[in-house]
């Protein structure tokens, strides 16, 4: 007995000294995430997060925004967003208002934060060409975005200088002095300034962690629903074979 | 009940008794076992684990996810991979495999196997090292309670004691439990940047899903490096 279960066990833990050892090699080799916390700017009162996680040549983004803008034209508002770089890889402060019309436009933040270099849209093309593609764009006041796409040159390389930073445009009119509320947007003359000036704003970081998608599967479900009743029903029927044998013994001794 | 010597089955007797009082103790056992070792896992109390929003810079209340203990940043260690987790509290003493990443860019877990070990998520700090070290275990397997089966009675204060490849062990403590839903992650809170040495144990909680396999949350204990010692 003592023989056979060490006969199954040697095989037993080589093959989990196997798998152990197998499991780093079959991890994806390297991925190295940047983090960022969004802040609002032009008094949008919304705040987000954004992990970009770069392997293999793709970013997997995962953003959760809530606060911004909710309707415009009666429809959930549509707010572009991209990952700007090329410039200082900071968020305007007020003083970037150079018309003093109390909204910092997307081109006075610009010195800040750079041009687009990726744009983050719900589909097709993630190009600076699609960067005021409204019908792309996430819509609402609150949302979550996650999109894996090939990530470009310009854009690796403002990650990993620390330079690229998270936008989301689109103000509520409403928030706006009555001047501005009549400006024209300085992108897209067809739309007022609000639909495209900045609501929130965060440089991306290096992350300390190469940030795993979603939860942890840990568990087998074993344990979930309750007592084992075939171990139950086993342990009865040998209570029922102690009553039988005793019965039996008594019978015995009586003959 | 009592045999006579002179009988002559009194072997068949002895034997007979011996062998009831085997069943009799293997039934103890037997439902014992299947009480015991299949209750469903601990969950952590709701009061512990009310989620605190994330902080929005800026806000006066930026700060709710720092600890209270805030670790001087010279007790943090350089990198050396954990090869040995013990849990007092939970009575938890297991060796630490490595895990990566699953091609779709999920965290891998350590196997579904009998006393399968707690793993250490290779793509994040060492432990001790400034930064969240992600450390994961099963709750149960298909049929057993795992090595994290009781990680929902962990509490603040508890201590974890990590020991690495260098020899010295890194003696953190529980800070706060957080319980999430894996549909909702919360994956800057968790595995965001952090500016002392902390760590993080994963495991499952939360109602069982027997359509998919999985349970529906995850338990997350945060804890702060408050001490480290030679092995």
């Amino acid at each position: 007995m003592l023989k056979k279960s060490a006969f199954i066990a040697v095989p037993a833990l080589a093959l989990f000294a196997a798998v152990a050892a197998a499991s780093p090699a079959m991890a994806a080799s390297t991925s190295t995430s940047y983090q960022a916390t969004l802040a609002p700017i032009n008094g949008s009162h919304a705040s987000g997060t954004v992990v970009v996680t770069v392997a293999g040549g793709q970013a997997t983004v995962t953003e959760k925004v809530t606060g911004l803008a909710a309707t415009f034209g009666g429809k959930p508002y549509p707010h572009v967003q991209h990952i700007h770089v090329g410039g200082k890889g900071v968020c305007p402060t007020t003083a970037a208002d150079t018309s003093k019309d109390g909204v910092i436009s997307t081109t006075e933040g610009a010195p800040f934060y750079g041009g687009i270099g990726t744009t983050l849209s719900t589909s097709g093309d993630v190009s600076p060409a699609a960067g005021t593609t409204l019908t792309v764009a996430p819509a609402g006041s609150t949302f979550t975005y996650q999109r894996t796409f090939p990530l470009n040159a310009v854009t690796l390389a403002s990650l990993q200088a620390g330079t690229a930073v998270v936008v989301v445009h689109g103000l509520d009119p409403a928030t706006l002095s009555a001047a501005a509320q009549k400006e024209k947007s300085d992108l897209v003359p067809s739309l007022p300034l609000a639909a495209t000036s900045p609501a929130l704003c965060g440089t991306l970081v290096a992350s300390q962690v190469g940030m795993p998608v979603g939860g942890a599967q840990t568990g087998g479900g074993g344990t979930s629903t309750g007592p084992n009743l075939g171990l139950l029903g086993l342990g009865g029927g040998l209570f029922v074979a102690a009553a039988g044998t005793l019965v039996a013994r008594r019978k015995m001794a009586r003959n | 009940m009592r045999v006579r010597n002179e009988n002559g089955s009194v072997g068949g007797h002895r034997l007979m008794a011996v062998g009831a009082t085997v069943l009799v103790l293997a039934g103890l056992g037997t439902v014992a076992v299947g009480l015991w070792g299949n209750s469903p896992p601990p969950q952590p109390p709701t009061a512990l684990t009310t989620p605190t929003p994330y902080p929005v810079p800026g806000s006066p209340v930026a700060s709710p996810v720092t600890p209270a203990k805030l670790t001087p940043a010279r007790l943090a260690l350089s990198a050396s991979v954990p090869t040995r987790l013990v849990i007092p509290a939970i009575g938890v003493d297991s060796h630490l495999i490595r895990l990566g990443l699953n091609p779709d860019g999920t965290v891998q877990v350590p196997p579904l196997a009998l006393h399968s070990p707690a793993g250490w998520y290779q793509h994040s700090p060492t432990p001790g090292q400034i930064g969240p070290a992600v450390i994961l275990g099963h709750v149960d397997t298909y049929s057993q309670r795992s090595v994290f089966y009781r990680l929902g009675d962990m509490r603040p204060g508890d201590h974890i004691a990590v020991t690495r490849a260098d020899h010295k062990v890194a003696v953190f403590t529980v800070d706060r439990i957080g319980d999430y839903p894996k549909a909702d992650f919360p994956q800057l809170q968790v595995y965001g940047n952090t500016s002392t040495a902390q760590l993080r144990l994963i495991t499952c909680g939360g109602d069982y899903d027997a359509a998919t396999g999985h349970y529906l949350n995850n338990i997350v204990i945060y804890a702060t490096l408050t001490s480290t010692h030679p092995a």
